[in-house]
C-alpha cells in the first residue's frame, strides 16, 4: 500500500481543482441556510438528518464524478499502467470521499455550535460519517460501473434513492408510522445510516447501534469484495477495449 | 526483452480471435515496430504486453519469467507513451507529472525532457489550455519519467510538427543507444524506417512478416537499377539486372559515356510493403 497515500493526496488536489470539493462546500452552505433559517434552536435531532443526505448521496455522487472525469481524460488508462494496485486506488477513492464527508460535518458542527444549540456525540458521529461515508463511495462505485455516462449515473442515483432512502426519510419525518415497516427498514443499508447518526444524538437503543454499526460493516466488506472483483473488468473496458 | 510464443486472444463478445498464435521475441536495445492496418490486433498486443488485458492464451516471458507472474512493480520498468492524451486536464502539466512521478521509485529530470520537447516554458500552464501537438509532447514525457527500461509508444509523432517530430525521434533513439528497448506502433512508414531495427507486419491477426525494414525491402523490391540518361537531345530508360551489374557492358558503357540524368536500385518503400503484406490500404 506503498502508494496509498500518494492517491490519496492526489484525489484531494483534484477534488479542489475540478471543483468537486467546491460543489460539496456549496452544499455545505445550503445544509447551513437550512439550520439557519429553521426556527428549532437546539439542532441536536435535524443535524443527523442534514448529515445523512450528504453522507449517502454525496459521497455516491463525488466518487462516480471523479471517475468520470478520469473516464472523460483517459487518465484511468495512465494510472493502470502505474505501479499501483487496484486496492489504493479504489481505498484512495473512497478515503477522499471520506475527507470531504468530515469536512462537511466539521463545518455544519461548528456552524450549529456557534449560532445554535447542538448537544450530540462528536466522536460518535464522525465514526458514523466515516462509516456510512465508506459504505456509499463502495455504492458509487458500483453505480458508476454499470452507468454508460454521468445520466446514466444520475438515473441510478435516483433509482438508490428512491428506493433505499426516502422510505427511511418518509419514516423520519412521520410519514411512516407503521412499527412493522419501521423493522423491516432494518434490510436496507440507509436505515442503518441514519440509525448510527441518529445515536449520537441519544436514545437510540443499544441493540439497534450494534445491529447498525454490523450492518455498516459487513456491508462494506461485501460490497468491497465486489467492487474490487468487478474493478478488472471496468478497467479492462475503460482502457479502449 | 519479451519473448511471446503462440499468443491468442480473442474479446469475450467477440465470436473470432483477435490474434491467432503471434510468436515474436523483442530483443533488448532494440526498437521493434509492430505495424498493420487499424482493428489487427496492434492495439491488443501493446495491451497484453503492458498487462492492461490478461486472458490470453500462449506464453509471454519478460526478462526470461512468465508475464503473469510480475505484479505492480512490472511497471516501475516500462513507460506507455498512448496516442490520445492521458492527462488531468484541470492540472497543470508540471502537477501532472509530479503526481505521477511520486508512484515510482526511479524519477528522470522531468525540466530536462520538458525543456527538450519544448513544453518547459508551458509546464505550469493548465493542460486543458494546450493545443494537441502539446499534449502529445507531454504523453511522450510522461512515459519517461520513470527512466524505465522498456518503452511502449502508439503513434508517438502523430499530431506534431516536422521540428517537434525530430526532437522526439532524437529522444527515442537517444533512449535506444542508452540501452533502452522500444515497441512502437505508428502508421507513419517514414518512422518506421528511420527508427525500428526489427518490424512485424500483422495481418488477421498473424505476423506476415518480420524482418529489419531493409531486408524487407530488399526481399519485397526488385533487384533491378533503372537509369536515365541523355541521348541525342532526349532522355532514355534503361533498366539492368542488380546482381550482374559490374559485368553488365551496356550498363557499363552508359555510365562511361552519356550523361547520367536518374539512377535508382528498385528497392521498395515499406509503405508498398505495408499495402502488399497486409493486404489492405494502410488508411483503413
Amino acid at each position: 500500500m506503498n502508494n496509498f497515500l500518494v492517491l490519496l493526496t492526489g484525489e484531494i488536489q483534484r477534488m479542489k481543482k475540478y471543483n468537486i470539493l467546491g460543489a460539496s462546500l456549496l452544499v455545505s452552505i445550503i445544509w447551513i441556510g437550512v439550520l439557519h433559517f429553521t426556527e428549532i434552536e437546539n439542532v441536536s435531532n435535524i443535524f443527523p438528518l442534514l448529515i445523512f443526505l450528504d453522507a449517502t448521496s454525496m459521497s455516491m455522487l463525488l466518487v462516480g464524478v471523479s471517475m468520470f472525469f478520469e473516464k472523460q481524460e483517459g487518465t484511468l488508462k495512465s494510472l493502470l499502467i502505474s505501479p499501483i494496485n487496484k486496492n489504493e486506488y479504489i481505498l484512495a477513492k473512497v478515503f477522499s470521499n471520506v475527507v470531504s464527508n468530515i469536512i462537511t460535518l466539521g463545518i455544519l458542527y461548528a456552524y450549529a455550535r456557534i449560532f445554535k444549540e447542538i448537544d450530540i456525540n462528536v466522536l460518535g458521529i464522525f465514526s458514523a460519517v466515516i462509516l456510512i461515508g465508506f459504505f456509499h463511495s463502495l455504492i458509487g462505485f458500483i453505480l458508476t460501473y454499470y452507468s454508460k455516462d454521468f445520466t446514466g449515473l444520475l438515473m441510478g442515483m435516483l433509482k438508490y434513492s428512491f428506493v433505499f432512502m426516502i422510505p427511511v426519510l418518509l419514516q423520519e419525518v412521520g410519514i411512516i408510522k407503521s412499527e412493522l415497516i419501521g423493522k423491516i427498514l432494518y434490510i436496507i443499508p440507509s436505515k442503518s445510516a441514519m440509525v448510527l447518526l441518529k445515536s449520537s444524538a441519544g436514545g437510540i437503543d443499544i441493540w439497534s447501534i450494534l445491529l447498525s454499526t454490523a450492518y455498516m460493516i459487513l456491508g462494506s466488506v461485501v460490497i468491497y469484495y465486489f467492487v474490487s472483483k468487478k474493478f478488472d473488468k471496468f478497467a479492462v473496458k475503460e482502457s479502449g477495449v | 526483452m519479451f519473448k511471446v510464443k503462440d499468443l491468442t486472444f480473442r474479446y469475450p463478445k467477440n465470436k473470432v480471435d483477435t490474434l491467432k498464435g503471434l510468436t515474436f521475441e523483442i530483443k533488448e536495445g532494440e526498437i521493434f515496430g509492430l505495424l498493420g492496418p487499424s482493428g489487427v490486433g496492434k492495439s491488443t498486443t501493446q495491451k497484453i504486453l503492458t498487462k492492461l488485458l490478461d486472458n490470453y492464451s500462449g506464453e509471454i516471458k519478460y526478462k526470461d519469467k512468465d508475464l503473469k507472474e510480475y505484479k505492480k512493480e512490472f511497471y516501475q520498468e516500462i513507460g506507455v507513451g498512448f496516442e490520445m492524451p492521458v492527462h488531468f486536464s484541470k492540472l497543470t502539466a508540471n502537477e501532472n507529472l509530479t503526481f505521477f512521478k511520486k508512484l515510482y521509485k526511479s524519477n528522470a529530470d522531468t525540466d530536462e525532457l520538458l525543456k527538450k520537447v519544448g513544453l518547459y516554458e508551458d509546464k505550469d500552464k493548465q493542460v486543458n489550455e494546450y493545443s494537441k501537438g502539446m499534449k502529445v509532447r507531454l504523453n511522450f514525457v510522461r512515459a519517461l519519467l520513470n527512466n524505465p527500461k522498456v518503452l511502449f509508444l502508439d503513434e508517438p509523432t502523430s499530431g506534431l510538427d516536422p521540428k517537434n517530430a525530430r526532437v522526439v525521434k532524437d529522444i527515442i533513439k537517444d533512449f535506444k543507444d542508452n540501452g533502452g528497448t522500444v515497441l512502437l506502433t505508428t502508421h507513419l512508414m517514414n518512422d518506421v524506417d528511420e527508427l525500428c531495427d526489427r518490424v512485424a507486419f500483422l495481418a488477421d491477426g498473424q505476423i506476415a512478416e518480420i524482418d529489419s525494414p531493409k531486408n524487407l525491402k530488399l526481399k519485397h523490391g526488385q533487384r533491378v537499377v533503372d537509369l536515365e540518361y541523355a541521348e541525342d537531345g532526349s532522355t532514355e530508360k534503361a533498366s539492368f539486372d542488380l546482381d550482374s551489374l559490374g559485368a553488365d557492358e551496356e550498363f557499363l558503357n552508359i555510365i562511361k559515356e552519356k550523361k547520367i540524368i536518374t539512377i535508382h536500385s528498385k528497392e521498395t518503400t515499406l509503405d508498398d510493403i505495408f499495402i502488399n503484406v497486409t493486404g489492405v490500404g494502410k488508411d483503413e
